[in-house]
């Protein structure tokens, strides 16, 4: 799809949100992952990455009505709030981080989602076990004694299957790559 | 290999936890460690849905998450609008149904105070006559005849075959030794006490050393009178005159009974027998004035108006007008224990231009 043909149709998607917030649903589905790589890979943790990420939506949501299509792509204005709850949260906790919006650079933000994409659809591809493992240390936030006691198994086996999950996922982004 | 996956846990522990961990020399771990922190900065399918969820649903998702420290303050969450016409991003849902149906009430309950005070202001002559309507005369009103008469009184008598003779009674005290009596039966009492009647002390009627009630006609022989308790006259109780107590006058309970009666208890209202037309004044014929005159007036037992005195004026010569056709009036006069008294009451007077 050519540039002006992807514009139109995100141009079309949200005069649709516009008049029905429930149209919502497919700006959100097409720009989620792209938000959450931005803001990701900007905060120290999860927790902080996915409350920065609802709020981005929560004021996108309430603000679309004014929103004004100028030239740029909606990833750009959703982007745009995200460096500000961003540099506010940074502000709060001493640090002079400021994102600008000029300072973003799609390309890269389209990248990292491109790259955690590929990584969601190699975890389906993992072993059970593996994946369970990889699932409840990073997604659950679960520590390796925990896990162990929930699976069953030895510390040492769950830090096995962690070392060996982060190795299949290793050569298997080599070889995409390569 | 062991002490590589401990080093490798290490650094994601340290990763996971916000701090940032040590670079590691090996070359194999800091590829595994950026498959980590790509790993990290990968979404949670869950948290994915559970944010489509809130924002088209309404439910919760923050709350699921351990932290709030990236939430901005509440009052920059307050400050976000919900849209008027979905799930907005606050806990409460917001429905355009519901929106509509709370403009909609509220639009009928100002429109219902808006139309009520325009029909008072369209109608207020109207609503005052109406109210003025509804407050009927207190002349179409008959008081039930209570049991009881309603004023003091007192009365007594020794059972003599004669009605009580004329004299006057004793002072008024605040309470009774011994009740008055003409003929005293015991002439050397042991405790000797001055007669008194029960009533204010400071009203004082005439004074002497006859004792008698003072509204009989019989001068002799002297007589105590036909009631009975003492006292003097027909009546009982210590008192004088027909009613009961050590009072005097009709009535009971003491003090001064009689005097001019009013309609109720037991008094029946007079009944107009000849009640000719008010004339007009001419001022008043000439500006087609109407209305009523409401005047007091005591009936007596013979029938006659007397201290007639105007409540309501209405002007115009309409109030002395009202007075001269009263006066002319004659009644059935008002009645009690089937003998007639004299009874106050108001009398209302129309004047009407037909």
């Amino acid at each position: 799809m050519k540039a002006t043909e992807h514009d139109t149709a995100e141009r079309r998607l949200v005069e649709a949100a516009q008049r029905d917030p429930r149209c919502f649903a497919e700006l959100y589905e097409a720009n989620f992952d792209r938000v959450y790589a931005f803001v990701a890979r900007r905060v120290p943790s999860r927790e902080e990455a996915e409350d920065v990420t609802a709020e981005v939506f929560h004021q996108a949501l309430s603000g679309l009505a004014g929103f004004e299509w100028q030239g740029p792509p909606f990833i750009a204005w959703l982007l745009g709030i995200a460096s500000n709850l961003l540099a506010r949260h940074w502000k709060r906790a001493g640090n002079q981080l400021e994102v600008l919006i000029d300072d973003i650079e799609l390309e890269v933000v389209a990248v990292d989602a491109d790259r955690q994409t590929l990584f969601a659809q190699l975890l389906d591809q993992l072993p059970e076990d593996q994946r369970r493992v990889i699932e409840r240390r990073f997604f659950a936030q679960r520590s390796i004694r925990d896990i162990a006691r929930d699976m069953g198994r030895s510390e040492g086996a769950i830090k096995q299957l962690q070392f060996r999950a982060l190795e299949t996922l290793r050569a298997q982004v080599r070889n995409r790559h390569e | 290999m062991n002490e590589m996956i401990d080093q490798l846990d290490d650094s994601i522990s340290a990763l996971l936890a916000g701090q940032k961990p040590h670079s590691p020399q090996n070359a194999q771990l800091r590829e595994l460690m950026q498959v980590v922190n790509d790993l990290r900065c990968t979404p949670n399918h869950e948290f994915r849905a559970r944010l489509r969820a809130k924002l088209l649903l309404g439910s919760d998702v923050t709350s699921q998450s351990p932290k709030s420290a990236m939430l901005p303050p509440s009052s920059d969450r307050a400050a976000i609008i919900p849209p008027l016409f979905s799930i907005g991003p606050s806990n409460l849902p917001i429905r355009g149904s519901h929106l509509v149906l709370s403009f909609a009430l509220h639009a009928v309950a100002i429109a219902l105070v808006g139309a009520s005070g325009w029909l008072m202001v369209e109608h207020r002559t109207a609503i005052r006559t109406r109210v003025t309507e509804l407050i009927p005369s207190s002349e179409d009103y008959v008081l039930p005849v209570a049991p009881g008469a309603i004023h003091g009184g007192g009365g007594g008598g020794d059972q003599d075959k004669l009605p009580a003779s004329h004299g006057t009674a004793p002072r008024f005290a605040k309470e009774q030794l011994t009740p008055p009596a003409v003929i005293v039966r015991n002439e050397a009492p042991k405790l000797p006490a001055e007669p008194t009647l029960i009533g204010p002390p400071d009203l004082v009627l005439p004074q002497s050393d006859k004792y008698g009630d003072p509204m009989a006609n019989i001068l002799n022989p002297p007589s105590n009178g036909t009631g009975s308790g003492g006292g003097i006259g027909s009546g009982h109780g210590g008192g004088i005159g027909a009613g009961e107590g050590p009072g005097i006058g009709e009535g009971r309970g003491g003090g001064i009974g009689g005097g001019v009666y009013h309609v109720g208890g037991g008094v029946s209202a007079p009944r107009p027998i000849y009640d000719p037309d008010p004339e007009y004044s001419d001022e008043a014929r000439k500006a087609k004035f109407q209305g009523s005159v409401v005047l007091i007036a005591v009936i007596g037992p013979d029938g006659r108006p007397r201290d007639l005195r105007v409540m309501r004026s209405l002007g115009m010569g309409l109030d002395q007008k009202a007075l001269d056709a009263v006066w002319k009036w004659r009644f059935a006069p008002a009645m009690k224990d089937n003998r007639p008294v004299s009874v106050q009451v108001s009398i209302e007077v129309v004047f009407h231009l037909y």
